[in-house]
């Protein structure tokens, strides 16, 4: 039991710690892509560092919102990682909290506040920043919805580690066109809620940006918790994608120090790929025009369909 | 029958073709670009042939080779021919005035996807056929179909209505291939000849309106007699 516990942490331990570094590992890779030499991959874990000691501007239009959405962005973020596989492929303690849809709702429930606090501070960034970013979720929720009523017509469960489970014994499950079509589907998911659809730049202060423009008016420690919530959010996706539903294997079966080191490797592993992946839908293409997110957002759906109609044979 | 007793490698197979030409529909519905289009429709009836191919080699109907080879000759080489002869001739690269938006259309299309399963299942529950790769040929048949009127509905481009028509058509080919599979060869073969008097019809249709009322878009014709 206090293994368990101890496993539990680490999971939250392991998001919390790692998820500057796949930011990094993202942002030098596409820097690569693009034949410069990029800043390094722990240049996160500096940006933080630097965010922290620095002091807080707050604007004068702001109230309590824009105080509070950092914990709460922050805070929803460290709770996801209890529901999830990240280490070990059993249930932990307090896992049993939600199923995959209570952990959209926490995951949600980060983005609502930031959100929020974009409309709050009264710029007119951080309004632009809000309605696309709402606009986007408008679209990507039903999507979601739809995934995961595929996942549980596909495995007749709701929790991950049942997913996970049944992904790794039935490869004949893992190769149905329904998987592969829920796989697709996700990933534009994935690429759309990480702010990385090739319709604009993550960089700082541009024309299209998006994530970016809602915390605008932050500084200092605030929009360090911000920046790290969303890396964390990032690598809370990607875990979901790879350890539930891409590659279910490499996981921790007995939760001994040893296989929480080996799972460890096998998601550094993991995350690469989807990386590299990532990294490549989003540099090689040129960037298309805002109005055309909403295309991207189409197929997902379809490919969602097309995977309940899959679902339907097996 | 032969869906009845298939052995789940066949059924994977069999439903595995079906859904990649359906998702070649979607890829149709959601092209701006007419040779996008035309490239979607040659690769759905390769992936058509293909299955007739495989329906072939599980039923043991020997006749279905021949079909395997007029449907690729046929419908996935001579009418793309064609067509493509059509839009080279006329300089039109794309639809110009989308009555839906390409993203729309998929959106739709895959509702009409959602009512084909409903009616597949109720169709499919009726019959015994629950649970079979019957049902998800009956919806691909069904959603092909659908997707097929939609395109005919939401694109007034007369090339684009030509290749409409003919999902729709390969949708109930499709359908028919692992429902019916003994179809007589004589019927299919019929059946190839009229989809080339379509062609040609529009093809006449076609040069018609470019040289009477200056556009390829059908919204143009308005009059009843000329």
């Amino acid at each position: 039991m206090m293994r368990d516990i101890i496993l539990q942490a680490c999971q939250v331990l392991t998001v919390l710690i790692f998820a500057p570094l796949l930011q990094g590992v993202i942002l030098q890779f596409e820097e690569r892509v693009q034949q410069a030499q990029g800043p390094g991959i722990f240049q996160p874990y500096r940006d933080l560092w630097k965010l922290f000691h620095k002091q807080i501007v707050v604007p004068q239009t702001a109230s309590w919102i824009y105080w509070i959405a950092p914990f709460v962005a922050f805070t929803a973020m460290l709770t996801v990682p209890f529901l999830l596989p990240v280490l070990t492929d059993f249930p932990l303690p307090l896992s049993d909290m939600g199923d995959i849809l209570g952990g959209g709702l926490i995951l949600t429930l980060g983005s609502f506040m930031i959100v929020l606090a974009g409309l709050d501070s009264g710029s007119a960034y951080g309004g632009i920043g809000s309605s696309r970013a709402v606009m986007l979720g408008i679209l990507a929720e039903p999507t979601l919805i739809v995934v995961f009523v595929g996942i549980t017509l596909l495995a007749k469960a709701m929790l991950p580690f049942v997913v996970n489970h049944l992904l790794v014994a039935n490869p004949s499950v893992y190769w149905s066109p329904a998987h592969l079509f829920l796989i697709a589907a996700f990933f534009v998911l994935l690429v759309v809620e990480t702010d990385r659809v090739p319709i604009h730049s993550s960089t700082h202060i541009e024309i299209y940006m998006i994530e970016e423009a809602r915390i605008l008016e932050y500084s200092g420690p605030l929009l360090a918790l911000l920046k790290w919530a969303s890396m964390m959010k990032q690598f809370i996706l990607y875990t979901i994608f790879s350890n539930v539903l891409l590659l279910p294997w490499g996981l921790s079966q007995k939760g001994e120090a040893l296989g929480i080191v080996g799972s460890i490797a096998a998601l550094a592993a993991k995350f690469l790929v989807v990386a590299i992946a990532v990294v490549f839908t989003e540099t090689a293409q040129s960037r298309l025009r805002f109005y055309r997110y909403q295309e991207l957002l189409a197929a997902s759906f379809v490919f969602a369909v097309l995977a309940i109609i899959g679902t339907q044979l097996s | 029958m032969l869906i009845a007793h298939l052995d789940p490698l066949a059924s994977s197979i069999f439903s595995l073709m079906a859904i990649a030409s359906l998702v070649l529909a979607f890829v149709m519905l959601g092209s701006r670009w007419l040779n996008n289009y035309l490239y979607a429709f040659a690769a759905e009836s390769w992936m058509i042939a293909v299955l007739s191919a495989v329906v072939g080699y599980y039923g043991e109907y020997p006749e279905f080779y021949l079909v395997a080879i007029l449907t690729a000759f046929f419908r996935g080489l001579f009418l793309p021919y064609l067509v493509w002869r059509i839009i080279r001739r006329l300089n039109v690269a794309r639809e110009i005035h989308e009555i839906l938006q390409p993203s729309s259309a998929l959106v739709v299309g895959a509702f009409c996807v959602i009512f084909a399963l409903v009616v597949a299942y109720k169709v499919g529950g009726s019959l015994g056929l629950a649970g079979t790769v019957a049902v998800l040929a009956l919806t691909v048949m069904l959603s092909m179909n659908l997707i097929g009127f939609l395109m005919l509905a939401v694109r007034h481009e007369a090339l684009s209505q030509i290749l409409g028509l003919l999902v729709l058509e390969n949708g109930i080919f499709l359908g028919a291939q692992i429902l019916v599979p003994g179809m007589p060869l004589f019927i299919e073969i019929v059946i190839l000849f009229d989809l080339l008097i379509v062609v040609a019809c529009f093809g006449v249709l076609v040069q018609y309106l470019v040289v009477h009322v200056g556009s390829t878009s059908s919204l143009e014709l308005k009059r009843l007699v000329g």
